[in-house]
Parts: C-alpha cells; structure tokens; sequence
C-alpha cells in the first residue's frame, strides 16, 4: 500500500504536468484524460470534489478492476488501440502520448482500488450534493475547467470501451453490484462525514466490492452517447467542443443548422468594428435589419454613442424604443433569439455554464 | 480608447499584409504615435489630378472608430471640397455620414472618388466651386491640373 500511495501522486503530478504544458490543445488526447479522470478521482476522494467525481468515476470501471488482476490486464490494450484510431489524421505526436500514457495507466491500476470506494462514497453522496462540492478540491481543481471537457470525452470512450466488451467483467461484477448496492446506501447515510479524512484501508473485501460500484453508476449517472435518446439537450457534444474554436461552421452543422443559415451565420469571422473574433453569441447577434454583425461589446458602444447601425447607417433603436428605452439592447437580444431556430436557443444555453 | 488602439493596431497590420492591394494607396503609420497617420495616394486618372501624388495627414481620435478620422490634405490641391489653405476636407462620410465600419483604408478610396466626383454644392474652395457651377469646366479643369502639377508632381530640373 505504501508503494501505491508513492507511485499515484506521483502518476497525477505527472498528469497535471503534462495537462498544463499542453494548454488548451484541443486534439484528442484519450489516454491522458484517462489519467486524469484517474488523478481527480483519487483528489476527489480527499477534496470531496463530487461534481468531478461524477465523471471521473466512470473510468473507474475500467481501472478499479485491478482489484482483481485477471481483469485489469484485458483493458488497457483495448482503449490504446482505440486511442490510436482516433489520433489518425492528428499529430503523430498524439499517439505516442497515447501509447505512453497506456503504460502509466497500467501503472496506476494499482492504487485504483485504494481511492475508488472514497470516489464512490462521495458519488453516493448523491446528485443534491454535487453542485456543493464543486470547487472545494482547491489547488488540485485547478485544471477542473479543462478537465470537465477532457473527462466528459473519457466518459464516452469509457462507455464504448464497456459496449465493447462487457462480457469480461459482467459475470464477476454481478454479485458485487448487489453488496455494492447495499454498501452504497450505507454509504450515502454515515459515511458522508468520514469522506475527506480517508485515504481508506482498502480491506481485501471493500475493495472488490466498491470496484463493482461504477457498474450501477454507468446506468444512472453515465456519459451519454453522441446518439443516445436520453441525453439531455443542453449537453453540448463532444465533436462540437473539439471544432469549436476552429471552424464554427461545423458546430451549426451538428446543430442540424441548414446551409443557407450556415452561410449567413459564419460569414463574419471578426467584428468589423473592433476587429475581434466574433464568438457564437456575436455571431448569432443580427441587432439590425440590414444584417451588419457585430459584436456586442461595440455594440453596446455604438448604443451609448449615436446608436447608429455602421451597416446601414440607421438608427439602432427605431424599434426597441416602442418597447421602453429600459434595455435596447436587451430587448433586441430577446427579439433576436425569438426569432431564430430553437435549437440555437438551446446552445446558447448550453454554452452559458461552461463558461 | 484601448478599443481605438487596438482597432488601429488591427488596421496596421491589414495594410502591411495587403500592401500591394491597392496601388493608388499607400498608408504609412507614424512611428512613434498609432494615433498619428500619413497616406499618398494617387490622383485618378481622367482627372486634373492625374500623375500627382497627394499627401494625407490623418488625425485618429480616441474614440476611433466611433469618431471619423480627421483627415486633410497636405499637398496643395484646386478642388472645390478641399480648402485651399489648410487642407480640410468636406466629405460627409467624415461629419455626420462616418460608420465605424469604414477603415483608414477606405477612407483614402472615399477621397480619391471625391476627387474625381467634386460636389461644387458644399464647396471650401469657393473659386473652384464657382467655376463648376458656372459650368466653366475648361476654366476648372486647367486651374486643377495646374496645381497639380505645381504641388503635387516631383520637381523636374
């Protein structure tokens, strides 16, 4: 125990190296994100950092396997490959991190079982609590803004991985998803308190029977497939927040946006006035019939000059001022989104928590 | 005021990308002051202008591109929108028709067409306006191109 207790910090500082280094590169780095749903999971387990425990634990399945050694071993090949077809057409660069970060992965199977039932305790914890625990991981959710976009991606590739062969774990993990079960509900009620003091004993029992929890997790509180029926709508998807900054185009493009609409809305690339890139919410910001773009920062400067659009040379707010001189600009937003398409209303929702 | 600076900056760039875009302009930035800006631009052709070379001074204020540019010629110039003495412009879209979407860049275009399309009704230069509107374009015509040739062509000999 002593060993692993070395070897996991050791494994997350290197992650959360390599995390910063890269920045905000936005090519899929499956195996890193592994690593660090890895790493948060464990930090959660003592920051009680729940909200990312949600995600993280999802993983788990594949890594708190190591609780038993016939299962761990079939896992790590089976998403490096994985990672491999998917870096094709990225750097070359991408898959040899893949391939080195599988190795570390198998390296850190082995304190899996130490913090996972910590993780499922504060999962157990329950949905209320989540919102509450964000944030308190202190130094260790630095990066929990860039790993919330990384994780959700393990998730998914997580739920594959499990699509793509349940069989190897299901017929073990049956019995212990009913001791978890009923460890869970326990769980939930007493062991709340205890949560952030324990690195926990990991008695030979609790660890195979904790290892199971992120079976029943999968169902409830599971990634959700690109596809999937019952994932919520203001989810934004996985393909849109890798082309984001790229190419805006192809996100209206996921959001089923027709060409002609594509057209019209990716046209601008920078505000014409301030020359910055316009970003979604600009770009969706038609304040003028004459359909000039522009940000809304100039705008808003515009109003509080002479409120004329640059475009056409009209007064901005001919038509929100039968509507009160209260918010022109408010009201010509709330006009703006009434008028498009619902499912732009959606992701401009969406957008709104992320950032 | 950062906004202007970096709309400037912006600006600056586009130009020294585009250089060869656009022959007749050339824009030069002051080295010291973003704010401080000179452009040549080339008189039209079919025009008196032709052949000369006009000197602009432009003058960016804060508020840019809210504001116009206060722009004036440097170069002497017989044109019925531009006063003779100092070099100040009569072109709308540089009072009350400004649009922050208009660039330094294409304020220069403005200026060459309003050289080729002088407005005797609005004149600075009233003796060019009143040989206009008394419809002496010969009269006009000669006047223009000799200050051009005066003011805005290289010296020979």
């Amino acid at each position: 125990m002593g060993h692993s207790d070395a070897a996991s910090p050791a494994s997350a500082a290197a992650a959360r190296d390599a995390k910063k280094k890269r920045g905000n590169r936005t090519a899929a780095k499956l195996k890193q994100s592994k690593l660090e749903t890895r790493r948060e999971q464990w930090l959660s387990g003592q920051g009680k950092d729940g909200k990312e425990t949600k995600v993280a634990a999802l993983p788990t399945g594949a890594g708190s396997n190591a609780g038993s050694p016939i299962l761990a071993s079939p896992h790590p090949p089976l998403p490096r490959r994985r990672a491999d077809t998917r870096s094709r057409g990225s750097d070359p660069e991408d898959r040899e991190e893949a391939a080195a970060a599988t190795l570390e992965v198998g390296g850190s199977d082995l304190d899996s079982p130490m913090h996972s039932p910590v993780s499922d305790k504060s999962q157990g914890g329950g949905c209320a609590q989540r919102k509450g625990f964000s944030g308190n991981g202190g130094g260790p959710s630095l990066s929990s803004g860039s790993s919330v976009w990384s994780s959700s991606r393990s998730v998914s590739d997580a739920e594959e991985d499990h699509t793509g062969c349940p069989e190897d774990e299901s017929e073990v993990l049956d019995d212990w998803e009913a001791a978890a079960d009923a460890l869970y509900d326990d769980d939930s009620h007493c062991h709340q308190s205890s949560v952030p003091t324990t690195p926990p004993p990991a008695p030979t029992n609790a660890a195979p029977a904790n290892a199971a929890r992120p079976e029943p997790i999968r169902s409830k509180a599971r990634a959700w497939a690109p596809d999937d029926i019952f994932r919520p709508q203001s989810l934004p998807s996985i393909s849109k927040q890798a082309s984001f900054p790229a190419s805006i185009g192809n996100c209206w493009a996921g959001m089923g946006m027709s060409a002609a609409q594509q057209g019209i809305l990716s046209l601008p690339l920078s505000c014409p006035i301030c020359y910055e890139d316009l970003d979604p919410t600009d770009s969706s910001f038609l304040p003028c019939p004459c359909g000039f773009h522009l940000c809304l920062f100039c705008h808003n400067r515009i109003l509080e000059a002479d409120g004329r659009c640059p475009g056409c040379r009209k007064q901005y707010n001919t038509v929100p001022a039968a509507e009160g001189g209260g918010g022109p600009r408010a009201t010509m937003i709330g006009r703006e989104m009434a008028n498009i398409a619902p499912v732009r209303l959606s992701r401009s929702c969406s957008m709104g928590p992320r950032y | 005021m950062q906004a202007s600076r970096a709309r400037l900056f912006k600006e600056y760039k586009e130009v020294q990308r585009e250089k060869s875009a656009d022959p007749d302009i050339q824009l030069i930035c002051d080295d010291s002051n973003i704010f401080k800006w000179t452009a040549l631009i080339k008189g039209p052709s079919e025009t008196p202008f032709e052949g000369g070379v006009f000197q602009l001074a432009f003058s960016i204020p804060e508020q840019y591109p809210l504001l116009p540019p206060q722009v004036r010629f440097l170069t002497k110039i017989f044109h019925p929108n531009v006063h003779f003495k100092t070099g100040e412009i009569c072109l709308d879209i540089l009072k009350n028709a400004w649009s922050p979407a208009w660039t330094l860049q294409s304020v220069c275009r403005a200026i060459i067409a309003l050289m080729a399309h002088p407005e005797p009704d609005s004149p600075l230069n009233c003796d060019s306006g009143n040989l206009l509107r008394s419809g002496d374009i010969r009269g006009y015509q000669s006047m223009a191109r000799m200050y051009t040739r005066l003011a805005a062509m290289p010296k020979k000999g």
